[in-house]
Order: C-alpha cells, then sequence, then structure tokens
C-alpha cells in the first residue's frame, strides 16, 4: 500500500473538491483495501463519504424508493418493507459475502466492486485488465468466467445488487462535476461490456449517491449458486421480474450475474415472455433464449446448466 | 505392569479444556502475539517466477527505507536457481510491516527466467521443462506385487476399473508459519509457533552453529499445523539472522499469500484402479497405477522420498493378489510436507471409491461388500454399529434412484492408523502448600495436551483438574517428541501416569500419610516442610497401544440442476483404547471431519501453467469449509481401555472425503471420481457442462 491523504465530505460538493484527479472514495472499503492492498489501485486521497447527508438512507416513497449509495447492504439485507415491496433486492443482498462483510459493504460499493478474476487479482500477474496485453484466463483458469463479452478479457460482473436491481429498472443517480446524472442500471455497466479495462462505466471522481427503485407492482426474486452454502461468490446469479394477473406474466425482467461484465439480460426474452402463462415450460423456454449467443470456455461450460436451472427457478418464484 | 485406574473421575469425561479461558479472553499468547521490548517485523522476499537464475540481488534501496534496520539475502547469498513460484530470497526487518512491505518492493532482483512447468500432466511429456536438471521429472516406479494378478483377474466374475484424482491440498493453519526471536549475546529465545520445540531448537541451534545450550525454544500456545509445522523452516532461519543482525527481537510470521506457497501441501494423486471379484463379493485382484506430485520435492531427484506420493494399497481390505505400481512427478511449486494422516485420505478416496463401484456392479449392499472382505474385527464392529446409528439400511437406495432433481445419498468408508506413544519424561513439582506442577516439554498443537495431562494428573492424586498447573511447550522441561503421526497424547500420558504415581508416593512417604489422595492432600502436602517435593518419571510400557481402525458415514443432498452438493450428516465411529479427554477427542473428531470435508468439496490448490503463479492464495479461492456448510456430526467412540492410550487426531480425516464422495455417486447415479467435487464436476458427470442441452 502506498502513502495516501485522507479527508471527510460533509457535502456533495466537498466530496467533489477533495477526490481530486487520483482519489477514491471511502465507504465501506472492502474492495478498496484489498485494491489498495494489492496495488491495483493506488489513490492519493481517500475520502471519506459515510457522513454525506442522505447517503445512508432508505427512503420509501409511493412512486418510487430511494436507496442512498452509503446504505449498508445489511440495511438492504434487514429491512422488512423492502424485502416486501422488492423481494429480489433483498435477497441479493443476503446473499454477499458474510455479515461480518455486510454491515460495512455499501450499495455504491457493491455496485462498483471491480472483477474478482483471480489474474486481476494476482499481484505478479499483469493481464488484460490491468493494462497488460494478455487476457490469460482466455487460455487458461476460466472456470469462474464469462458465457457472453463484447471484448477480450472474460471476467465477470460479481455484483448481486447489480442483477436483482437491473431486473427492477432501478436507476443510478451519479454525481458527476456539478451534475446529477440519471443513468440506467445498463447504462452504469455499459462501457465494461467493449473495453476490456473497464469494470463499469463510472468516470474518474463520479460517486453513486442514490439508486432510484420505481415501484411498479412488479414482483421479484434473486437466487444464486456457490460452491459453497454462504460467504462464497456467485458462479451464476439470476434476478427476475414481472407483474402476475391471473397466471400471466407482464413487464417482465430476467437479468443473470457472473456470465458477463455487464448485468446480462435479453430483449428477446422479454418479449417471449410479455404476456404469457408462467409456467416450468414457459421459464425452461425463457432460459434456452437467453443462453442464445452464449460462447463457453474451456472450464465453464457448466454455468450454462446453472444458468437454466436458475432462470427457470427464479421465474417461477414469480408464481408463488 | 502399570495401569490406568480403574475409577475414573476426570480421565475419560468432558471435563472443560484447562485453557478455555485464556483462549476465549485472549490472555493465551501465541507466536504471533509475542512483543519483548524493541520488537521489529520481519518479511520475506520472494521469487516471482516459476523459475530462474537469479544473479543479483541489491537491498540497498531496502535499506533505506525509513523503519528498516536490517536486509538478508537468504543463505548469505544472492546467487540461485528458483524452482517455484514464491522461494525465499532475502527479508528485511524494520519497525513496522508497512516500512518491510515498502522495502521488499524496493529490493532490486536480476534474474534470467527459465521454462517451467507447473502442471503434472505436461510434466510426464518427454519434452517437458526439467525441475531438476539433473534428473527426470518422473521417478522410477516403486512397484509392489503378490499373487498371481493377470491370473486371479480371469477368475473373477466382477472386474470394475476407475481414475480416481485427489489435488494437492494446503495446510492452511489458521496461525500461519513463524518465529518470534531474541537474539542476545547470552542465548537465543525463539517464540515458536511449532509441532516440535526440540526439532526446532536443533534446527535453530544447528542453521546458526550455536550451541544446543543456549537456544531456547517456547510454544506454549500455537494455532494449528497439521504437519507443516515440525522443523525450523526457512522462515525461522531468516527470522534469526535478522535478529543477530538487528541485534533485536524480530517476529516474522508468514502471510496468508506466503503460507500457501511455501511451507508445504499434500500431494496429488492420479489413480487408476482394477479390482476383482468372485460372485459372492470376494475380492480377488486388484491394480493400481498411481502418480502424483509433491512438488519441487518429487520426481527423480528424490526418487519420490521426500514426496510422499506413494499411498497404502489396497488400502484396508484383504486382496490376495495385488500389484502396485507408484511414481511422483516433479513440478516447480512448493514442495510438500507431512499433513494429517499423510497418503491416507487419498489412498481411501480410490479405494472406497472402486469398492463402491464393486457393488454397483455385483449388485450387493456397500456395507456388506466391505464386512466380506475387511479383516479388522474392530472396523467389522464400527461399520455395523455406524450402519445402525446411520440408518443405513432405511436410507441406501440404488444409485441414482431418488425422484426430483435434488437427490439423496449415502456413502461409506473406512479407515486405519498407528498411532503408538513413545519417550517422553516429566517433572511434577509438589508444594508444601499443595499446589502442584506438572512439566512436559511437548506442546499443544490445539488438540488439548494440557486438559490431557490435568484430567490424569487429578485422577491419581484425588485433586480436581483446575488444581493442576500444567506447563508445557518450553524446551527447559524434560523432552518430549515432536506431535506427529498422532503420537503426542499416548507418548505424553504413560509419563504424566509415572510422574505423578511417584509424587504421591513421595508424598505419601515424607509425609507419613499413608493415602494423600484427595481430603488427605492439604494435610499430607502441609508436612513436607520448607522445600517442595521434585520427581521425574517417564513414557511406561502398558499404559498405550497404537493401532486404530475407523469407519465414516455420509449423508448428502445433490441438486442435480446446480451441482451443488450439501452434505446432510456425518456419523464417524472411532476406535481409541482408553479416551483421556473425551471433549477434546470429539473436538479431534468434529474437526478432522470437517477437514475431510475441505478435501472432499471445496480445496485445491490452482495453478496457472501460462505464468506459474498460484491463482487461489487467499482464503477467497481457496475454499474452505464454512458454518454454513456444516452438516449433523455424530461421533461416538468405541472404547477400549484395557488398550491404553492411543491416537486418534489423524484416523478422524481418512474417510471423510471417500464416504462423501460415495454418496454423491450414490445420490445422482455416476461417479465424480475427481476431488474437489464442485458443481463444475458434478455437473460435468451429469453431462450437464455443454452449451447444447
Amino acid at each position: 500500500m502506498k502513502p495516501f491523504q485522507y479527508a471527510t465530505a460533509t457535502s456533495a460538493a466537498s466530496a467533489r473538491e477533495l477526490i481530486g484527479d487520483n482519489g477514491a472514495y471511502l465507504a465501506g472499503g472492502n474492495d478498496l483495501l484489498g485494491l489498495m492492498k494489492e496495488q491495483i489501485l493506488n489513490p492519493a486521497i481517500l475520502v471519506n463519504v459515510k457522513s454525506l447527508p442522505g447517503f445512508g438512507a432508505i427512503q420509501p416513497g409511493w412512486k418510487v424508493w430511494t436507496l442512498g449509495g452509503g446504505v449498508t447492504i445489511a440495511d438492504l439485507e434487514d429491512n422488512a418493507e423492502l424485502a416486501k415491496l422488492f423481494p429480489g433486492v433483498q435477497q441479493a443482498a443476503a446473499e454477499v459475502g458474510s455479515r461480518q462483510i455486510r454491515n460495512l459493504a455499501t450499495l455504491g460499493g457493491n455496485l462498483s466492486q471491480h472483477s474478482r478474476c483471480w489474474y486481476y487479482r494476482q499481484r505478479d500477474v499483469l493481464c488484460l485488465k490491468k493494462g497488460g496485453d494478455t487476457c490469460y484466463a482466455r487460455h487458461g483458469e476460466n472456470k469462474y468466467h464469462s458465457l457472453f463479452t463484447g471484448n477480450t478479457c472474460i471476467s465477470p460482473l460479481v455484483s448481486n445488487l447489480a442483477v436483482a436491481l437491473a431486473a427492477l429498472s432501478a436507476t443510478a443517480i451519479i454525481q458527476r462535476g456539478t451534475q446529477q446524472l440519471p443513468v440506467s442500471i445498463p447504462e452504469l455497466y455499459a462501457k465494461a461490456w467493449d473495453n476490456p479495462t473497464a469494470h463499469n462505466s463510472l468516470q474518474p471522481g463520479d460517486l453513486i449517491s442514490q439508486v432510484d427503485i420505481p415501484v411498479q407492482g412488479r414482483r421479484s426474486a434473486y437466487l444464486q449458486v456457490s460452491e459453497k452454502a454462504a460467504f462464497d461468490w456467485a458462479l451464476v446469479s439470476c434476478a427476475a421480474a414481472g407483474r402476475i394477473e391471473a397466471g400471466k406474466i407482464s413487464h417482465a425482467s430476467v437479468v443473470l450475474g457472473a456470465v458477463s461484465p455487464i448485468p446480462y439480460e435479453s430483449a428477446a426474452v422479454h418479449r417471449f415472455l410479455e404476456g404469457k402463462t408462467l409456467d416450468e415450460e414457459t421459464a425452461g423456454k425463457a432460459a434456452d433464449l437467453i443462453l442464445e449467443g452464449a460462447h463457453a470456455q474451456a472450464h465453464n461450460g457448466y454455468k450454462v446448466a446453472i444458468v437454466r436451472a436458475l432462470v427457470r427457478r427464479t421465474l417461477m418464484q414469480l408464481t408463488a | 505392569m502399570p495401569s490406568w485406574p480403574e475409577k475414573r473421575t476426570y480421565i475419560g469425561s468432558h471435563a472443560t479444556r484447562v485453557d478455555a479461558p485464556a483462549k476465549v479472553t485472549g490472555a493465551a499468547k501465541y507466536a504471533s502475539d509475542m512483543q519483548p521490548d524493541g520488537c521489529l517485523i520481519g518479511m520475506i522476499l520472494r521469487s516471482k517466477w516459476a523459475k530462474a537464475k537469479i544473479t543479483k540481488i541489491n537491498l540497498d534501496k531496502a535499506r533505506k527505507v525509513p523503519g528498516i534496520k536490517v536486509a538478508v539475502l537468504r543463505d548469505g547469498t544472492a546467487e540461485r536457481t528458483v524452482r517455484y513460484y514464491g522461494e525465499e530470497l532475502a527479508a528485511v526487518a524494520g519497525d513496522s510491516k508497512q516500512a518491510c512491505m515498502d522495502a521488499l518492493s524496493l529490493i532490486e532482483v536480476e534474474a534470467t527466467e527459465l521454462p517451467f512447468v507447473v502442471n503434472v500432466e505436461e510434466a510426464r511429456e518427454e519434452s517437458a521443462p526439467k525441475v531438476w536438471d539433473d534428473a527426470p521429472n518422473v521417478s522410477k516406479p516403486r512397484v509392489k506385487e503378490q499373487g498371481q494378478v493377470d491370473k486371479a483377474f480371469g477368475d473373477c466374475t466382477a472386474v470394475v476399473e476407475g481414475f480416481f484424482t485427489t489435488p494437492v491440498q494446503i495446510h492452511q493453519p489458521l496461525e500461519t508459519h513463524g518465529n518470534t526471536i531474541s537474539w542476545k549475546d547470552d542465548g537465543v529465545t525463539c517464540w515458536a509457533s511449532t509441532q516440535g520445540i526440540s526439532s526446532v531448537r536443533e534446527g535453530l541451534a544447528g542453521n546458526l552453529q550455536l550451541p544446543q545450550s543456549k537456544v531456547r525454544v517456547i510454544s506454549e500456545f500455537m494455532g494449528g499445523g497439521f504437519g507443516s509445522k515440525l522443523g525450523f523452516g526457512v522462515e525461522g532461519g531468516l527470522a534469526a539472522v535478522l535478529s543477530r543482525e538487528a541485534k533485536a527481537p524480530v517476529r516474522l510470521m508468514l502471510t496468508r499469500f506466503d503460507e500457501s506457497l511455501a511451507v508445504g501441501n499434500r500431494p496429488s494423486t492420479y489413480q487408476k484402479i482394477k479390482l476383482g471379484a468372485s460372485a459372492d463379493g470376494k475380492l480377488l485382484a486388484y491394480e493400481l497405477e498411481n502418480y502424483g506430485t509433491a512438488g519441487i520435492g518429487a520426481g527423480g531427484a528424490t526418487e519420490g522420498g521426500s514426496g510422499g506420493v506413494e499411498i497404502p494399497a489396497p488400502y484396508i481390505y484383504h486382496v490376495p493378489n495385488t500389484r502396485a505400481r507408484q511414481y511422483s512427478v516433479a513440478v516447480d511449486a512448493g514442495s510438500s510436507r507431512a499433513f494429517r494422516a499423510p497418503s491416507h485420505p487419498p489412498a481411501s478416496f480410490g479405494m472406497e471409491s472402486i469398492m463402491d463401484e464393486l457393488a454397483v456392479k455385483l449388485n450387493m449392499d456397500p456395507v456388506e461388500l466391505r464386512l466380506k472382505n475387511d479383516p479388522s474385527e474392530v472396523r467389522q464392529r464400527e461399520f455395523q454399529l455406524g450402519a445402525e446409528r446411520f440408518g443405513w439400511k432405511q436410507k441406501y437406495k440404488k444409485p441414482g434412484s431418488s425422484t426430483g432433481p435434488i437427490k439423496t445419498g449415502v456413502g461409506c468408508a473406512g479407515a486405519q492408523w498407528g498411532g503408538g506413544g513413545r519417550g517422553t519424561k516429566a517433572e511434577a513439582v509438589v508444594n508444601p502448600d499443595g499446589s502442584i506442577e506438572v512439566r512436559c516439554g511437548t506442546q499443544d498443537l490445539g488438540t488439548g495436551t494440557k486438559t490431557v495431562i490435568a484430567v490424569i494428573a487429578a485422577d491419581l492424586l484425588g485433586l480436581k483438574p483446575e488444581q493442576i498447573t500444567v506447563r508445557i511447550g518450553d524446551t527447559q522441561y524434560p523432552p518430549s517428541g515432536g506431535s506427529g503421526g498422532s503420537t503426542t497424547a499416548a507418548s505424553v500420558s504413560p509419563a504424566i501416569y509415572d510422574v505423578c504415581t511417584k509424587a504421591l508416593e513421595e508424598v505419601q512417604k515424607q509425609s507419613g500419610i499413608a493415602d494423600a489422595r484427595g481430603a488427605n492432600w492439604a494435610a499430607a502436602c502441609k508436612k513436607l516442610g520448607v522445600n517442595p517435593v521434585v520427581v521425574q518419571g517417564e513414557w511406561q510400557k502398558g499404559l498405550s497401544s497404537s493401532g486404530v481402525g475407523g469407519v465414516q458415514f455420509a449423508e448428502v443432498e445433490v441438486d442435480t440442476d446446480t451441482g451443488f452438493v450439501k452434505v446432510k450428516k456425518i456419523t464417524c465411529v472411532q476406535d481409541g483404547g482408553l479416551i483421556v479427554s473425551k471433549l477434546t477427542a470429539e473436538s479431534q473428531a468434529n474437526g478432522g471431519i470437517i477437514m475431510g470435508m475441505g478435501y472432499a468439496l471445496y480445496e485445491e490448490r490452482v495453478m496457472d501453467k501460462q505464468t506459474g503463479v498460484m491463482l487461489n492464495p487467499n482464503f477467497e479461492t481457496y475454499k474452505l469449509p464454512g458454518l454454513a456448510d456444516m452438516p449433523e456430526f455424530d461421533v461416538v467412540f468405541l472404547e477400549m481401555p484395557e488398550r491404553g492410550v492411543i491416537g486418534i487426531g489423524e484416523p478422524v480425516t481418512i474417510p471423510t472425503a471417500a464416504a462423501i464422495a460415495n454418496a454423491v455417486a450414490n445420490a445422482i447415479g455416476v461417479r465424480v471420481s475427481s476431488l474437489p467435487i464442485t458443481p463444475q464436476k458434478v455437473l460435468a458427470a451429469l453431462g450437464k457442462d455443454k452449451l447444447s442441452a
């Protein structure tokens, strides 16, 4: 770790001022500390944003719920009202790390965390994502890697919340300079689809100040499969949302995590599901459809089976 | 011949660990807690290359980092050929960890990269880079043969074959390897995280050419070793030199990254097995070809000698005609070390897997097949008792026959181990106020040795365990051996019996009280005058023995859509002679099962063949079992007090992985023949790992 300055921001304006050209925001610090210890990031200053006004608040609303960027994952896990209205978000939060991690980790940090690829995180390997010229995972150990990507790097997005929030058509509010910029979850990650060095579309100095979830009367669900029963990354995760009326689904959304550098969804799946009676057969067809365009590597073909199971099970949870 | 008392109050009980309060309050001090005055932190520079010729190492910039006191080369020289990623090159000591990390990053190393090989299959090829210049990567096979194998296979009604692989497993004790060393002119004190204080003293003194009389090694508490902490180690040698050069104490504990690379592992195995039996299930013929890697400590250079790739075959079952051909393969990776029941867990996995394949082929209950072929009368009883407790008859169904996507299955496996005792000395000091101190130069690697000593002394003197002050883990006490091979309890217990018996005799003689035990103890001690009674004792025959079996049963649930395996229950039946401390013995069994679960489902060293680095040198991707993965435990001991004390720390981890693997195969109807059994491998076995459905 390199020496750094430390400052506490008390307002959005002071945060913006303090961050400079080579600073990092500090909230939970879980990912940041690891990145600094491995010298993947060497920020000149850490700007503590934990006490920004409203940053740690969950604000319910009739039309929209607003989650501050500094809301802890544990707060998302524990909020009973949120669990009723947006169960997919609560379920995704409950699967993050361990309870100790969730107590500190924040929504903004979860959304903006870097790749967990074991080549990217290996201190003596300079991979494509770190600015080298080779994606070692492509010809190496890739059982945790992507089925869908628009570039040479095959490390996947691992944020649980990105997947659940994408299914619920949430909007992130980015503080960029003096602007408050609303971006959809797909937009928040679009850059990582075709740029191997990107983890998301954020620019230096950007801060995820809040996430808005529209209240649309949609049900939601989130499931993941890991190698261990808890405190493990998803091999595949899946979130689904939709309105269910008389057994038929509308405003459907199915999103996959840990199989692509973005929360992966397919417009064809959403079109296919619209107005269908949601049963095992329909859910199974949606799973087949979302896998169109998948490309398996030498060691991650098994993820295809998990995608099939999770799309089916997550969709069927909406009928429960 | 001495014998254990018939009436036992604390021996064999669930008496609380005597050091439990110290451990839960943090009062217990480990090597990593030691803070002698002026103590510096030490850290090691490691090779970034899997193989390289190092020609020059410049420490100048490192020495100039504020806070750095000394920087030294390993063995005083830069020039060496490094043969694996993570091999030690140099070390620094300074007043903070940050200063050390800064210094390490400024050390300039001139190196010529050399071709390397980290993959076992590649290392076996003729064209592969050689790990050692003067020897082939593949050792000469060790062949053991008895009977007429080829003829016997011809006589078999059923023959099954399989290929079973086990990964390189890392010890990963929660306290990493390391020492706090204080070098002074009048002698060196070393607080070591070790399984053998005497061997550390020998290593330290030899390494630095000091008389052993000037070296004191202390290890009152240590956070696990599992076989990897029996020697002084390169990190110990570097810490000692740093302390000598800095003229200050140095604490050098490995980081988790270091721990994963350079301080031992369990070798991998690749076992091709063929097994044949008659129609009634009598085993007739067995053939094994096995290879694996112990890293650089394997291959032709050592003839597999230090490698430990070789496994006992055909393990616990009697087969009249057998042939085993085994060899080790060197790769550019850290060397193996003894690891809790060396070579037995992979042996159990291979043999018990093929036994279940045979049972399926013969359409025979797997327990019945084992009873037919297991020569151990004790294990026969254990299989029967375990099957009853577990509900085997009700639970065992035809492989893959449970309905729905989530399938249940059961499996079983057996173990064998030695675990006898050997020479240990002890001393007892009885004070006129009735307090008593028992001293023994053994060490408690977490298994409960202090409690074992306290309950024995308490029962022999008619006192309570908390009245006994137990002193261990110091080379100033009478010597014992290293804690390896499940020998500690069987080595220490007889010496404690002897010294306490003698102390009692002496107190009775000096006090004139015929029975000084229990209620009379204080009064008897009061008559001793001013000086304490000091007596020595030693290990005696007849109070311990060796040789145990042990069986385990596993019940699992497998999600055939996602490949996820959940272990529901493990039943463990373990014979163990006289169980001295039931609480800590059960804890050993629980820990052994958990470690076996890690071997079965999660743990594996992953090497990258492009760069030669280890990809998972951390607990994020080197996966260990967690609380949420825990099954129901049912641990029962088959006690045989007449046999005396026998160690059980190792046998309890041997059959777990094999039982789980058999349960998974029973659940899904196809076998995952490679550990760890991950969702990836389960789905591959089910043919679900392809894009086309």
